[in-house]
């Protein structure tokens, strides 16, 4: 296990107030807030920061870490807590809850193992906490359903009462139908109860990787649709591929580039399906061969067609 | 440790206030009043008996980010409101802009 060097992580020295603490840890979480970043690691940072932040934020956290600092300690050092490296530091915060310990690293948990849960083990609140996840999905699975397979940190009490972290495999069978945005609930999954109580639920919020040739809005899908020119001015029936087989679509003459056609309760299947849109994408041959040119040269020729005439030209 | 299990959307679960509020891990009126406010976009619970609420999933996933970004920000609820109002318009049209081709993203 690695020594964490917190203050690096929040780029503050370490005789930084509990202002400047604060105002780095607001700016750290701003640039890498995983709804808005661009930083592709963003999720990872922001647990580290959290991470970074739980420990420095609070006073006692913050003075039994130095202290491992003064003993030596660097960042990238194989660490384990020396024994009784804790005594005398009263920890009287409220401690962390099990699902916010669950994304920090083996290194914080070995350290605060002992306030690990103590947010849950006053009396008034015995239920396990409720966790929250994400899981990622292919498109095919809202239309087949799928089973996953989940591996999660969850802490668990043993035998002494403290609350430590194991990594639990879970195989969930996703219904078809299921869409970006919603949420899965798995009741019982959660943090353990404590004396006897039920334990949390377990809420996964379902992402889409993106695919290639689909756009995914809520239940609706959108694919492009390629056609020649002449499908498009003269009305064709096409074959295309979509999610769940192939299909014949109909090409209505006259079509231009960016024309949707609607292929209703084709979407992602639910009780109210959701559509498919094709839209249409005109292509024009390359004009790479003699024979090919003559054609172009001849529609020059015959047909009057200026696509700028609204442009005053 | 493995076992299989039925998935069983938001949807279908029917999730309570108080389901909602020890979750989110805010208070049952936390969320009463920022249903009041318009903050939640729940219009239609406004007036509603809190008691009998229900939260599909894209409550549930906006109470989570507004309670994330007023508690790291420590910031006010409409800016956090503001905030997420952002972020849903930013997500719809980032996923509009990748699938608009790699030419254009």
């Amino acid at each position: 296990m690695e020594f964490k060097d917190y203050y690096k992580t929040l780029d503050i020295s370490r005789d930084a107030t509990a202002d400047e603490i604060k105002k780095a840890f607001r700016r750290l979480a701003r640039k890498y807030h995983p709804d808005v970043s661009k930083e592709t690691d963003a999720e990872q940072k922001m647990k580290e920061i959290n991470e970074a932040n739980a420990v420095l934020s609070d006073p006692e956290k913050r003075a039994a870490y130095d202290q491992l600092e003064r003993q030596g300690f660097q960042a990238g050092n194989d660490f384990q807590p020396p024994p009784g490296w804790d005594a005398g530091f009263e920890f009287t915060g409220q401690g962390f809850s099990d699902a916010q310990t669950a994304d920090f690293s083996d290194f914080f948990s070995q350290l605060f193992k002992n306030q690990m849960g103590a947010g849950t083990r006053h009396a008034r609140q015995m239920r396990g906490e409720d966790h929250h996840a994400k899981i990622m999905l292919d498109l095919e699975d809202s239309y087949h359903g799928t089973t996953r397979s989940l591996t999660l940190r969850m802490p668990k009490l043993n035998n002494q009462g403290h609350t430590i972290l194991v990594e639990h495999t879970l195989n969930v069978r996703i219904p078809k139908g299921v869409h970006a945005g919603q949420v899965i609930r798995l009741a019982g999954q959660g943090g353990p109860g404590h004396a006897g109580e039920s334990p949390g639920d377990l809420f996964l919020e379902v992402h889409f990787k993106p695919h290639q040739r689909y756009r995914i809005e809520n239940k609706d899908i959108y694919a492009a649709l390629p056609v020649t020119p002449w499908e498009a001015a003269l009305g064709a029936t096409v074959k295309i591929p979509v999610p769940d087989g192939l299909v014949d679509v109909r090409v209505p003459e006259n079509s231009q580039t960016g024309r949707k056609l609607r292929l209703k309760g084709r979407g992602i299947p639910a009780t109210t399906p959701g559509d498919l849109y094709l839209v249409l994408e005109v292509v024009l041959p390359s004009a790479t061969t003699e024979k090919a040119r003559e054609f172009y040269q001849t529609m020059a020729q015959e047909l009057a067609f200026n696509p700028r005439q609204n442009l005053g030209v | 440790m493995s076992q299989e299990i039925d998935a069983i959307l938001l949807e279908d679960a029917r999730l309570s206030l108080d389901e909602l509020a020890r979750s989110c891990r805010v208070s049952r009126e936390w969320v009463i009043e920022h249903v009041q406010w318009g903050l939640l976009q729940n219009e239609n619970l406004i007036g509603a008996d809190p008691n009998v609420w229900i939260f599909d999933s894209r409550s549930f996933v906006r109470i989570k980010r507004i309670v994330a970004i007023e508690r790291d920000f420590e910031c006010n609820p409409e800016l956090a409101g503001l905030v997420a109002d952002l972020i849903e318009e930013v997500e719809l049209l980032r996923t509009r802009l990748k699938a608009s081709g790699p030419n254009e993203s």
